[in-house]
Order: structure tokens, then sequence, then C-alpha cells
């Protein structure tokens, strides 16, 4: 409302699992067109900060909003989530992209595409399908329409998954470390289409672990370890040149 | 062992193919019944609602606990002794459907509800192990793609899990054929129960012989069929 290019707002974000306190009064915003990468060691937060952005955990603390869907407001550090219908609409607003796929075994790729936007939005059949296939060219699975998932390599899943996620036509695509289930050959092909997005100006929010990767393609870098965001800024200054000992000592372990 | 004049080989097999049509419609009522019947328990039994999951624990170690003939005699009598309803009042018909004479003995009628009742707590279980199976992520893409719950379960989830539970399954159909036969003890004359009569009145053993190679054909029959749902079902594996 105050500002239209603010695609996702979260306001100190606090979350725990039971004694343990995963996130810490995290805020960030990410603005259309921006592509922000989230790196840090393992449980450092940055999964859970994900899965609390795409409404797979519940916030303790904190506002989050898309835009001008409001999905919790902070009463008193207490998030207070809206109703169903609200939550559903958050939904239209982002994609998400897993480490794991998590595609649909049992569909072919043409099915893992079209059946969300035909049974959850109610898109033509054939309409869906001709993006599916626009899309399909685009991530460079042509011929594949009609194989199911366990014919194809990890990198050609995760890119159907990838394309699976724009069906929708999200306003923001988060990744959750989407090459880490692969080997280095495979993330190639993932990494190149992530960069293609990056140039069409698609708003991404990225955890990852492939620093170069992150120094390329994110405008922005969070360096998020024990619960809070050490250091951000933009990508070459965080990458290259870290002011935190422990940004510095995370970078020089990475690579 | 043998058979005189008064049972010629023909009239025996059609006494006992009359039985069998009785056996087949049993055993295909109970699979229409108890198949979507325990998908509703499954549920019930995982349900978050702990009154629901805790009720539906007990049905399903009652049902498993107890023998299916005790069931089935309880069933038949229950109207009687705790209703006080005369039984012979619990018959169908006869009325004419669709033009087909339909007469449906209680007899039967508590058969079929005794079996139903009995096989939907073990598909239930073979069920829950099958959805339990599923992993989290794919829940968890299917919300954010935003598919509702009965969606998910009836698109994502159970689809996946009839590949899984098939094996399981085909344990249960084909003791459900060779089940059938516990329906004598209410005289329904279903095959094994003809058989009996048969074998009493004429003093021979070869209608236990025939009866043992239909129930083996039958079960033959649907190891074909499970065979060919598991190939069709083959085109992935995760």
């Amino acid at each position: 409302m105050s500002d239209t290019n603010k695609l996702l707002d979260l306001q100190h974000a606090r979350k725990s699992f039971g004694d343990n306190e995963v996130l810490k009064d995290i805020s960030l915003t990410v603005e259309k067109g921006e592509v922000l990468a989230i790196i840090g060691p393992s449980g450092g937060g940055k999964s859970t900060l994900l899965r609390c952005c795409t409404l797979l955990e519940t916030l303790d603390g904190g506002s989050l909003s898309f835009g001008d869907c409001v999905v919790t407001t902070d009463q008193g550090g207490v998030a207070v989530y809206g109703g169903k219908d609200v939550l559903k609409r958050a939904r239209t607003h982002f994609g998400l992209v897993f480490q794991n796929f998590n595609l649909f075994p049992h569909y072919t790729v043409m099915k893992n595409l079209t059946d969300a936007p035909v049974s959850v939005q109610k898109v033509p059949k054939a309409e869906a399908e001709a993006k599916a296939k626009q899309l399909i060219g685009k991530m460079g699975l042509e011929g594949k329409e009609n194989m199911v998932p366990c014919e194809l390599s990890g990198g050609q899943q995760q890119r159907v998954a990838i394309a699976r996620a724009l069906m929708l036509d999200p306003d923001i695509l988060f990744f959750d470390e989407p090459t880490s289930a692969l080997d280095p050959e495979l993330t190639k092909g993932v990494l190149r289409v992530i960069r293609d997005l990056a140039e069409e100006n698609m708003t991404m929010v990225i955890v990852t672990h492939e620093m170069k990767f992150a120094r390329d393609v994110a405008d922005h870098v969070i360096f998020m370890d024990g619960g809070v965001i050490v250091e951000q800024g933009l990508a070459v200054d965080v990458i290259d040149n870290p002011q935190h000992n422990r940004t510095k000592a995370f970078l020089l372990s990475e690579d | 062992m043998g058979l005189d004049g008064s049972l010629t080989l023909s009239t025996l097999l059609m006494r006992m193919g009359g039985g069998l049509v009785v056996t087949f419609q049993i055993f295909i009522i109970t699979l229409i019944g108890s198949l979507p019947l325990g998908v509703l328990i499954a549920l019930g039994r995982m349900s978050k609602v702990k009154p629901l999951a805790w009720f539906m624990r007990l049905y399903i170690s009652f049902m498993r606990g107890t023998p299916l003939m005790l069931q089935l005699m309880a069933i038949y009598y229950i109207p009687y002794y705790v209703f006080g309803i005369k039984l012979n009042l619990l018959n169908i018909g006869p009325m004419d459907i669709a033009g087909l004479h339909v007469e449906i003995g209680w007899v039967m009628t508590a058969c079929c509800i005794g079996f139903i009742l009995n096989y939907a707590a073990y598909f239930a279980e073979i069920y829950r192990g099958g959805i339990q199976s599923i992993a989290r992520g794919q829940y968890e893409a299917a919300e954010v793609l935003g598919y509702s719950s009965a969606q998910t379960f009836m698109k994502i989830v159970l689809p996946q899990v009839i590949k899984r539970i098939l094996p399981a399954m085909g344990n249960e159909v084909i003791t459900l054929v060779k089940d059938t036969s516990l329906a004598f003890v209410l005289a329904l004359a279903e095959m094994f129960t003809v058989v009996k009569q048969i074998v009493a009145s004429e003093v021979t053993m070869i209608p236990f012989i025939l009866a043992a190679l239909f129930y083996w054909l039958f079960t033959i029959l649907a190891e074909f069929v499970l065979g060919r749902i598991e190939k069709r079902l083959s085109y992935y594996h995760d």
C-alpha cells in the first residue's frame, strides 16, 4: 500500500522449535525485480526463514505481507495470522522450488505443470497446456512432456519443478537450496535457468550454497547464522568484501 | 467316495454353481463397501480429533480381535435380541428394480454388513501404512501450489498410496475369497454351505475337491486381476 514495489515485507520475525530459537527478530524486504540470496551455515535458520515466508511454518512473532496481502500482523510480539482465505490468496503471490524437487511422481511432466492451474485456478486445459509447452521449451525439456519424473535426471526434475512453480505466475519465487541435491554437472543447467529468470527480472529469494552464483545473480545477499542476520548488503560487497568475522569465516570455509 | 445315480456330475456342478454365484456376490459387495469405508476409518484413525482417533483405534482393534464368524452371527441376531425386530421383516423385496426381480434376505444383508465392517478394519490399517509412507514434501508441494486438503488427498496422495499398498491388499483380497465360506454359519447358500449339504446327504468327498478347485481358481483370477493393476501402475517409481 505504502510502497507498491515491495513484494515481500517481513518484520521482526521470530520462530522457535521448543527451546531452540531458530529465528530471532529477522526483518527483510524484497522489491519487484530484486534477486535476494540467503547464505549461511546449516542450522543457521535459512530454511526455516524460507518456510515461514512460504507459509509451511507459522511464525511465533512478527508481520508478513506480500504486496497488499497481509498474512500476519504483529500484535504485542505475537504473529496473528489471517483466515484461510487470506492464506489462500497469499499463496497465489509466490512459488516455491524445493531442494528435493517434490514433483508428483505419478504425473507426467505435462500433468505436473498443468494440474495445479487446471484444478486449482480453473484455467482451461488447452490454455494451460500451451503455456506448459512454452515453459518446457524454455527449460530445455523439449520432448519430455510425456515422461514421468523417475525417467528424468535430477537436474531435469528440478527444471520441471521450476516450470511448475512458474505456471501459476507467482510475483515472487522462492528457492530452497535448489541445487544441493544435484551433482556439479546437473547443477549448471539449473543455475542457468535461474540466471535466465533473473535476466527477465523475475523476483526471487534464493537460499543457496553456491557463492559464485549468488554473487553473479543476486542483487542483495543476506548472511544468516544463529537465527540472526549477521550481515547484508549488495551481493558483491558481502561476498567479496565481508565485514564480519563470522561471514569471513563462513566464506573461507565454503571455498 | 463316488457319485451314485441320484446325483450326476452335472447336477452337482449346477448346485455348486448356484452357491458360487452367492459367493461371488458376497465377495464383490464386500469389496465395494469395505474399500471406501477403510479409507474413512484410516482417516479417522489419523485424525487430530482425539476422540475420533481413539474410537477408530478401538473399532479396528475389536474388529480384528474377535472372530469374523462371531461378528456375522452377532450382526444377524442383533435386530431381534437388541431391538426386538422379527428378522423376516428385514428381508428386502420382492420388488422390481429396472425390470429385475430383486429379493434380498436378511441373511445376505447381515452377512455383507459383517464382511464389510470386518474387512474395512483390515483395509484401514493397510491404507494408514500407505498414507504415512508418503513423503511430507508431497503435501508441502501441493499446499504451496494451492491444492485444497481434499484435492491433495484425492489427486496426489491416494493414487500413490494405492500403488504402494497393492501387494498387501492382494493378501486381503485373496483371504476374502476363502473367508466367504464363513457365511455357512448363517446358513447362507454360498458355495461352501451348498457343498457341505451335498457331502452330508450324498456321502461323497467329491464336492469338497471341486470346492477346493473352485476357490483356487477364484484366487488365481484375483491374483491375475491384481497383477494387471500392479502392471498398470508400474509406469513410474519413486
